[in-house]
């Protein structure tokens, strides 16, 4: 177990080396996610209740849709360097990679959620700093890391592995995207509260559910 | 240690590239795999590697079955393929280092820096993977893979990109490697490169292994035309055959 989690340690040390030394994914992120908050700034008026009322659907549509360029580069990236192979000779579990992979998804999207709730604040002129909406948000993530890093590992064999990885993982995500939408309204709004509790049950049961299958299956997924 | 791969069939879809293939690896042995162009040599390092499942026949190690959802059987094995593994934004240092960790062991200063004077780079910057030369790729490659100190190399065309200096170290490498009873597998088309360290040449044709020349100080011209003969004669059985 220590050496498992020590590997994965090293696997996740690796990739946000890389990615701070290339600055490839962060910046695409990062820049898609502003845009599409002006964007829909400029493309929405909103009264102060609406908004209330669409922000977390709005923020949560944000961050999966700039998280999915991320994803799409998780294992793009190893395949494109022919890393991938190495990886597989070298680490003592194959599961491993996914675990690795997993986590650095999620971290990436916890950077997402730091930049984005602060800019939708100043430009919606409404503050989102709640803890328990921030860990509704991570909780998202965690579940969109499991799906999702486990299909971007299907689908990074194929052809047209960017195009294929959304069509795949949004109706997988539908539990998770109800379950952040309706909490996080919840929260907001003040409303709804008795019903709050069993979305994040919910969402826990998928995010742990999702994480075991995949850390189950993913030495399958990618043998040939 | 015996390595071996018994009735090895290969197919992708119903390309059959490999068929009833044998083949006996003994410690301390150079093999040198030769053949043409789309013969099979990549996918059967592959398959010996286990990034590929074979068909069907079976690859043991002593005698036993390799089971290469193993770790301990995955480490065995010291492999090059086309590609380098190597993380182009991490430096020559950075990339062994992650790969010695990976495998689970400790590489102290004085190991990595013998490692990399070992492949010639003992003196280059500190610079990201991505800034060096192809064959220093290739070297930083070969140092990646001896890293573990793997009981069998399989090495898919380790010359390319090395420069004479270059190929005459890898010469150096695979004698040091066989005095040390390393099983190495060879596949390359540089057979004046091999011929001075290869124990005997394999020559795949057509999915199977159709001769095995011992280099009893063979000439290259000699190499050529029993590599020629096998290649030539049995596309001409082939052709009368079908006439």
């Amino acid at each position: 177990m220590k050496t498992w989690l020590g590997t994965a340690w090293v696997l996740v040390w690796k990739d946000l080396v890389q990615e701070w030394r290339s600055r490839d994914v962060l910046t695409s992120m990062f820049s898609f996610a502003v845009l599409s908050l002006f964007i829909f700034n400029y493309a929405l008026e909103l009264s102060p209740i609406d908004r209330a009322e669409i922000a977390p659907g709005l923020i949560w549509v944000v961050m999966v849709f700039a998280g999915t360029l991320g994803l799409n580069r998780s294992f793009a990236a190893e395949q494109d360097q022919g890393s991938f192979e190495g990886l597989m000779m070298a680490v003592p579990e194959l599961s491993v990679i996914y675990l690795a992979k997993m986590i650095t998804n999620l971290l990436m999207m916890f950077g997402l959620a730091i930049l984005v709730i602060p800019i939708y604040s100043l430009l919606y002129n409404q503050s989102l700093f709640d803890l328990r909406f921030f860990g509704i948000l991570m909780l998202g993530a965690w579940g969109y890391s499991a799906a999702g890093t486990l299909i971007s590992s299907m689908t990074v064999q194929t052809r047209m592995r960017d195009l294929l990885l959304p069509v795949l993982l949004f109706p997988l995500l539908l539990p998770v995207n109800m379950a952040v939408v309706k909490s996080g309204s919840a929260i907001i709004t003040v409303s709804a509260l008795p019903e709050f509790q069993s979305w994040i049950n919910l969402l826990l049961v998928y995010d742990v559910i999702m994480t075991v299958v995949s850390l189950m299956v993913f030495e399958y997924v990618i043998r040939e | 240690m015996k390595f071996e791969a018994k009735q090895l069939c290969k197919s992708y879809g119903p390309q059959r590239v490999l068929l009833n293939l044998d083949l006996s690896l003994q410690s301390g042995e150079v093999v040198c795999l030769l053949g043409q162009n789309g013969a099979g040599k990549s996918t059967l390092i592959r398959l010996l590697s286990g990034l590929l499942k074979p068909t069907s026949g079976e690859i043991t190690m002593d005698g036993m079955l390799a089971d290469f959802s193993e770790a301990e059987v995955r480490r065995k094995i010291g492999l090059i393929l086309h590609q380098t593994f190597l993380y182009e934004q991490l430096t020559g240092a950075e990339n062994l280092q992650l790969y010695a960790r990976l495998y689970g062991t400790k590489l102290a200063e004085g190991d990595l820096k013998q490692l990399m004077a070992r492949v010639g780079l003992g003196k280059v910057r500190p610079v990201p993977v991505r800034s060096y030369s192809r064959g220093m790729k290739q070297r930083l490659t070969i140092a990646r893979a001896l890293l573990n100190n793997p009981q069998i190399l399989l090495l898919d065309e380790p010359y390319t990109g090395l420069d004479q200096q270059g190929s005459a170290m890898l010469n150096q490498l695979l004698a040091e490697e066989q005095e040390n009873q390393r099983i190495i597998l060879v596949t390359t088309h540089e057979l004046s490169f091999i011929r001075q360290v290869a124990s005997r040449f394999a020559i795949l044709h057509r999915g199977r292994i159709a001769e095995s020349i011992p280099n009893a100080n063979l000439s290259l011209d000699e190499l050529q035309e029993r590599y020629n003969a096998v290649v030539n004669y049995r596309a001409k059985v082939q052709v009368e055959a079908v006439s």
